[in-house]
């Protein structure tokens, strides 16, 4: 503005720039108005809803703070918190070092490397109800198949989904199986990207696979493995759908199994108290905060972006 | 050109909006409810009512159980009830006291042939909210074969708890459990908390802090983890009970009538089951409850509404649900033909309880404490919890949650 004002001769210039500035405004609107309808007017409804006591069909009560205190007090928040942690860390890991092996096996020219393409991706395909239902077969303990495959050493195999220690391992194994083809596609990609005069390069000075592995595949990679171990991170903290379709209330394996978008779930859509569920909605999100805060700072040390 | 075309297809436009104003009004309406077993008899009624209303068109909509409140609250805040709908004593009061439900107080019907227990659930301050649908009561249900391979006696009315503990510990081998004992409340522990002489609420308050309440629950929890003649909750969990009956892994269940036209279909069960009276305890005593039909106070068609649920609470529609299976009518008089369909079974048990049976404790904020229960008692049977902390937890939490 200032330099339009000392300058007279970018009068029309001005107007021009004016009518690009509202075409964009045009263009971006549609994204602009779906986040505000979608996302930004239902946060900002959340937190004051934390703030009202609601249950059921009548007016919802200004409560202040007590949904927060209660929240705070109750064993089970800590545990659930715990156990979506825990989930993190038997998920992350794993999921992304499996899918990373596979990537580079499937980099490789290896027979009918397509297929094994497609038959990796494919659990992706499936709808995660879907997969949660044949899962709870395989894990049925008393006529899954893998007991009865484990029953052929004559070996009584566990309760994989009512065991309180383990329900939470069989669903991370489902996590992991589920979404390590989406991870792979994308860590494959970034392996296409490497130009091979590196490796070329490298072989040439005497460098064997797994140094060229640590030292050029890496390094080079890295924007893609942080943005899918970002990714997994988030989806695994936000775990909801295999919980709650295998483990019920009446569950032994509940508590210790229960994440915090499960813990959400029943207290608003199953004992239907809206505003102590949405104080749990804030805890989870001040705790996303903090991984995404915590996995930026890491990314300025440890990605290559040249 | 263009302006003729323009011109052209307005007018095509207008004459069709003409033509469907002109024909006679057509009225949709839709039905909601939560039995998959029972949509033949609510397509009948509806198709029976639509033959003779012919510009009237029911849809019926079917949500599992556990979706279908959920549904229905998320709809009911949004002013987009189903026009008629299941109602059920737990859900009852919250629908009504927000207004929700359309009064059905000037239906004419006469309300004689219904269970007058029935009628009244859902009366709301002198006013009816629902037209009685059916009932239902909880009978015990036996594998013949697994008796018969135990050589024991079929169960009959002199049967007691201490009857039921001693066949059913016969009855355990390694592959085969004796009773069910699940974590339930209307096909379970409820029912032995009145053959004790317990209750779980009456007159505003809990009756988990009773003695003779507690007691029942322990010896009903007890069954599994004590006598260890029912499968484990880790078993429960991977196949419920009705599952684990149906399969012949249990040879003793409680089961409502409700199940009746799932069994009866299975062929793997159907013809290896019958039914017993409840075994008494102190007292003789079966949990009966009964759904009702209720209508949206937000439909666009109150007097078509009406007029509908009217039929359904006629003796020509309780005909027609009893002939389709779906469960026992509320009108009197007609439940043999329910009872008929059911041939080699002791079915009448089901009808024989009415007279001794109990109302499912209901409460006006029970939809709020029901999941609260259900884990609580997951506590009591882990042994996170004893029988008696997790009743006097209850007791604490129902009594919160009904003062306010």
């Amino acid at each position: 503005m200032k330099s339009q004002a000392v300058n007279p001769d970018l009068r029309g210039k001005k107007f021009r720039f004016k009518s690009e500035w509202a075409w964009a405004w045009l263009m971006v609107a549609p994204v602009i108005i779906g986040l505000i309808v979608l996302n930004i007017y239902p946060f900002i409804d959340s937190i004051i809803m934390s703030l009202y006591k609601s249950q059921g069909l009548g007016p919802a009560k200004f409560v202040g703070l007590q949904n927060y205190v209660k929240m705070f007090s109750d064993k089970q928040l800590w545990q659930s918190t715990w156990n979506s942690f825990y989930f993190v860390i038997l998920t992350v890991p794993v999921g992304v070092f499996i899918a990373l092996l596979l990537a580079v096996l499937l980099n490789s020219k290896i027979k009918g490397r397509d297929a094994y393409r497609c038959i990796y991706f494919l659990p992706m395909v499936v709808a995660p109800a879907a997969v949660a239902m044949v899962w709870r077969w395989i894990f049925n303990a008393e006529v899954g198949i893998l007991n009865q495959m484990i029953g052929v050493f004559g070996i009584k195999g566990p309760n994989w989904l009512s065991d309180p220690n383990l329900a939470i391992v069989s669903i991370a194994i489902i996590a992991i199986w589920s979404a390590v083809g989406y991870d792979l596609v994308m860590i494959l990609a970034g392996l296409q990207s490497i130009s091979a005069s590196y490796y070329e390069a490298a072989e040439i000075d005497g460098a064997n696979a797994v140094q060229r592995f640590f030292h050029i595949t890496v390094p080079l990679i890295s924007p893609t493995l942080f943005f899918v171990i970002l990714m997994r991170t988030m989806n695994s903290l936000k775990q909801f759908d295999t919980v709650y379709l295998l483990v019920k209330q009446t569950n032994p394996a509940f508590k210790k199994s229960a994440t915090l978008m499960v813990l959400f779930y029943r207290e608003a859509f199953e004992k239907f108290n809206k505003g102590y569920a949405s104080a749990i909605v804030m805890w989870s999100f001040v705790i996303i905060m903090i991984f995404t805060v915590f996995q930026f700072v890491a990314e300025k040390k440890l990605v290559n972006y040249d | 050109m263009k302006k003729f075309l323009a011109t052209l297809l307005t007018l095509c436009l207008l004459a069709t909006m003409c033509s469907l104003a002109l024909a006679e009004e057509q009225i949709t309406l839709t039905f909601g409810f939560w039995d998959t077993n029972q949509e033949p008899g609510m397509k009948a009624i509806a198709e029976a009512y639509m033959a003779e209303h012919p510009n009237v068109k029911i849809e019926t909509q079917v949500t599992p159980w556990d979706q279908y409140w959920m549904k229905l609250e998320a709809a009911a805040m949004g002013g987009a009830l189903p026009d008629i709908f299941w109602m059920h004593s737990n859900q009852f009061f919250k629908y009504v006291s927000a207004g929700t439900l359309l009064d059905l107080t000037d239906l004419g019907l006469d309300y004689t042939p219904y269970p007058a227990g029935i009628t009244a659930l859902y009366n709301f301050e002198g006013k009816q909210y629902a037209v009685p649908k059916d009932y239902d009561t909880i009978a015990l249900a036996y594998n013949k074969e697994l008796f018969d391979a135990a050589g024991l006696a079929y169960p009959d009315e002199t049967w007691t708890w201490e009857t039921l503990r001693d066949a059913a510990k016969k009855l355990t081998s390694d592959t085969v459990k004796g009773f069910g004992a699940p974590n339930d409340t209307q096909s379970g522990y409820y029912n032995f908390v009145y053959q004790n002489g317990g209750f779980i609420f009456e007159d505003g308050k809990s009756g988990f802090d009773q003695p003779e309440t507690q007691e029942a629950i322990k010896t009903w929890v007890e069954l599994m983890t004590v006598d260890g003649i029912s499968p484990t909750l880790e078993s429960f969990t991977d196949m419920s009970n009705d599952e684990q009956f149906q399969a012949g892994r249990v040879a003793m269940q409680f089961v409502g009538s409700w199940m009746m036209s799932a069994y009866t279909s299975n062929e793997f069960i159907k013809d290896k089951f019958d039914l017993a009276v409840l075994p008494q305890g102190k007292t003789r005593a079966s949990i009966y409850n009964g759904l009702g039909y209720a209508g949206a106070a937000t439909t666009k068609y109150p007097e078509v509404v009406k007029d509908f649920i009217a039929f359904c609470g006629s003796e020509q529609a309780n005909i027609l649900q009893a002939q389709n299976k779906a469960a026992i009518p509320a009108y009197a008089g007609t439940e043999h033909y329910f009872t008929d369909l059911f041939e080699n079974l002791n079915i009448k048990c089901y009808t024989e309880m009415i007279e001794y049976g109990v109302q499912f404790p209901f409460s006006p904020n029970k939809s709020l404490w029901e999941p609260i229960e259900a884990e609580t008692m997951t506590s009591a049977y882990t042994g996170e919890m004893t029988v008696e902390e997790a009743c006097n937890f209850m007791h604490e939490t129902i009594t919160e949650i009904e003062a306010e």
